[in-house]
C-alpha cells in the first residue's frame, strides 16, 4: 500500500502575540527600547511523526488545544510547517468550516460552482453534477436566491452537499460527520460514512470517541503537541480514557 | 477550440469565477450596476476638466482628450491597488479554510478593474476617431494590448507587495492612501511631460507610472508607440513582479499566523 500522508519531525510554532504595540506606546516606552526580537513562541506541534496509508481512516483525539486543528490545517495546506516535512499526495477536501468559500451575496447555484472549483473540479465538471448536488441538499426551491437569505441549516446542507459530490480523494474532517436536522443528519452520515469505508483516505478529528471507534481503523492521541499514543482506534481510546479518568 | 489540460482548465475556471464574482458583487445592490464603472471615471474627469480647463485655463490642445487618455488608465491602477490592498485581509475565511493560489485573489481584482477600463475605452476610441490623427491599427491593435499587458504586470507586482504587507501591518493601506495621491500628482496625468523642468525630467522617469502613462498618451494622442518608454515600463514591470512574487511567496507561509 502506498502512503498518502507522510509527516516527519513536524514542528509548528506560533509567535506569541501579545497586543501588538501601537506607535504611541512605542514612543512612551522608547527609553526601555531594546532591539531584541520577540522570540517567544507557542509550540503547537512538537516534532511529530506519522503516516497514513491509502484508504485508511485515521482518527485524531485529544483535549482542546492539543494541536488537532493545527495539524488539520497543515495537512490541508492553509498553514505551513515551521520545521520538518509534510507530504500529502492527492486532492484534499476539507470538511472543517462548512461554507467557508461561500459568498453571502451569490446565489446557491453560483456558490455551488465557485466552491466546486475551489474544491478541485473544473467548472464543466461542477455543472455536470449541479443537479445531483441540489437534489442532495434538498433546497431546490431556494437555489437561485442569495445564500445570505438561507437559514444556518440550509447553508450547511448546501456546503456539505458540494463537498461530498466533488469526488474527494483525501477527506479532512473536523467534527463534522452530519449536518442539519435529524433526517438530514441521517442522510449526510449515510453518504459520508460509506465514502470513508469505500477507501477514501480520511483524517478525522473528533471529541466523539464513539464515532472515532466506529469509523476509524487507526487513531492518534495528541496532547500539547506531542503524540501520546498511536495504534488501533479502540486501544488508543482506552489509553486516553484511562489517562483522563485518573 | 483547443483543449486545455485539466489542471490548467481548473486554474482558468477559478480565475474566471473569482473575477466574475469581483465584478458582479461590486454593484450587486445598486440600481445603475456596472454603469458606475463608466460614471465613476467620467465624474472624476469632469472635476479635473472644470479645475484645469475652465479655472486654470491650461493651454493644451484638446485638453479633455489629453486628460482622459491618461486618467482612465490611471483609474485602473488606482482602483486595483486600493482594492487589492484589502483583498487578503478581507478574505480571511477563504484563506484559512480553502486551498487555492492566494495570488488569484489579487489577479481577479486587477482583471475586474480592467473590465471597468474596457467600459471606458469606447470614449477614448471616439475621441481618437475625431482627433487629427484618426485611428491606426498599430496603436489600437498592437500598442494598446501591449501597454495593458505591461500595466497589468506592473500593477500585479505592486499589489502583491502591498496586499501581503497589509496582512502584517494594517498601517500599509493608510500609507497607500496617502502615497497614491502623491503618485497621482507626481505622474504626468493632468499636465504634460513638457511642463516638467528639464533638470527634473530624468527624476520623473524613475516613477514607472510616468513611462506607462506616456505610452498611453503617445498611443491615443499621436498614434505612435513610444518604444523607449515602453521598454522602460516593461523592464520595471518585470522587475517589480519578480520582487513581488518573491516577497509574497516568502510571507505567504506565515499568513496563518497573522490572519
Amino acid at each position: 500500500m502506498s502512503k498518502i500522508i507522510e509527516v516527519k519531525h513536524l514542528i509548528k510554532k506560533f509567535p506569541m502575540i501579545k497586543n501588538q504595540r501601537a506607535f504611541k506606546e512605542m514612543v512612551v516606552n522608547l527609553h526601555r527600547f531594546s532591539p531584541k526580537k520577540n522570540n517567544e513562541h507557542f509550540i503547537a506541534l512538537n516534532s511529530i511523526n506519522f503516516s497514513v496509508e491509502k484508504g485508511e481512516c485515521l482518527g485524531i483525539i485529544g483535549k482542546n488545544g492539543a494541536g488537532k486543528s493545527t495539524l488539520l490545517s497543515l495537512l490541508l495546506g492553509t498553514s505551513y510547517p515551521t520545521e520538518g516535512e509534510l507530504k500529502v499526495y492527492g486532492k484534499r477536501t476539507p470538511l472543517l468550516e462548512l461554507g467557508a468559500g461561500f459568498h453571502p451575496d451569490l446565489t446557491g447555484r453560483e456558490n455551488i460552482v465557485l466552491n466546486g472549483v475551489l474544491l478541485g473540479l473544473t467548472k464543466k465538471e461542477v455543472l455536470a453534477r449541479q443537479e445531483e448536488i441540489i437534489q442532495f441538499s434538498e433546497i431546490s426551491e431556494f437555489i437561485d436566491m442569495p445564500v445570505r437569505t438561507y437559514s444556518a441549516g440550509m447553508y450547511m446542507r448546501l456546503a456539505f452537499s458540494v463537498a461530498i459530490c466533488t469526488d474527494p480523494e483525501i477527506l479532512l474532517i473536523d467534527e463534522i460527520l452530519a449536518v442539519g436536522d435529524e433526517s438530514f443528519q441521517k442522510k449526510s452520515q449515510g453518504a459520508l460514512i460509506p465514502l470513508i469505508k469505500s477507501g477514501v483516505t480520511t483524517v478525522f478529528v473528533s471529541h466523539n470517541l464513539e464515532e472515532v471507534k466506529k469509523i476509524c481503523n487507526r487513531a492518534l492521541w495528541l496532547d500539547h503537541g506531542n503524540i501520546m499514543a498511536e495504534g488501533s482506534a479502540p486501544e488508543v481510546i482506552s489509553q486516553y480514557l484511562h489517562k483522563i479518568n485518573q | 477550440m483547443f483543449k486545455l489540460n485539466r489542471s490548467l482548465q481548473r486554474k482558468f475556471d477559478l480565475l474566471y469565477l473569482l473575477t466574475y464574482k469581483e465584478i458582479t458583487l461590486k454593484y450587486k445592490r445598486t440600481v445603475l450596476g456596472i454603469f458606475w464603472s463608466l460614471l465613476n471615471p467620467i465624474f472624476s474627469a469632469l472635476v479635473f476638466m472644470v479645475a484645469f480647463k475652465i479655472f486654470m485655463r491650461f493651454k493644451i490642445e484638446n485638453y479633455t482628450f489629453f486628460l482622459l487618455s491618461a486618467l482612465f488608465p490611471w483609474n485602473w491602477f488606482l482602483s486595483s491597488i486600493t482594492i487589492s490592498a484589502r483583498s487578503l485581509v478581507d478574505n480571511v475565511t477563504l484563506i484559512k479554510k480553502v486551498i487555492f493560489p492566494r495570488q488569484y485573489l489579487i489577479i481577479s481584482v486587477i482583471l475586474a478593474q480592467l473590465v471597468h477600463l474596457f467600459f471606458s475605452m469606447p470614449i477614448l476610441f471616439v475621441f481618437s476617431l475625431y482627433s487629427n490623427h484618426g485611428i491606426s491599427f498599430l496603436a489600437w491593435g498592437i500598442g494598446i494590448p501591449l501597454i495593458i499587458l505591461i500595466q497589468f504586470v506592473f500593477t500585479f507586482g505592486v499589489s502583491l507587495i502591498i496586499s501581503i504587507s497589509n496582512t502584517f501591518y494594517r498601517d500599509i493601506e493608510y500609507l497607500i492612501a496617502v502615497l497614491i495621491n502623491l503618485a497621482f500628482w507626481m505622474t504626468p496625468i493632468t499636465y504634460p511631460m513638457s511642463s516638467i523642468p528639464e533638470k527634473f525630467r530624468s527624476l520623473f522617469l524613475l516613477n514607472p507610472l510616468t513611462s506607462i502613462m506616456s505610452v498611453w498618451r503617445g498611443l491615443l494622442f499621436e498614434n505612435k508607440i513610444l518604444w523607449d518608454y515602453l521598454f522602460i515600463a516593461l523592464g520595471i514591470a518585470i522587475a517589480l513582479l519578480t520582487l513581488g512574487t518573491m516577497i509574497f511567496k516568502k510571507m505567504e507561509k506565515r499568513l496563518d499566523e497573522v490572519l
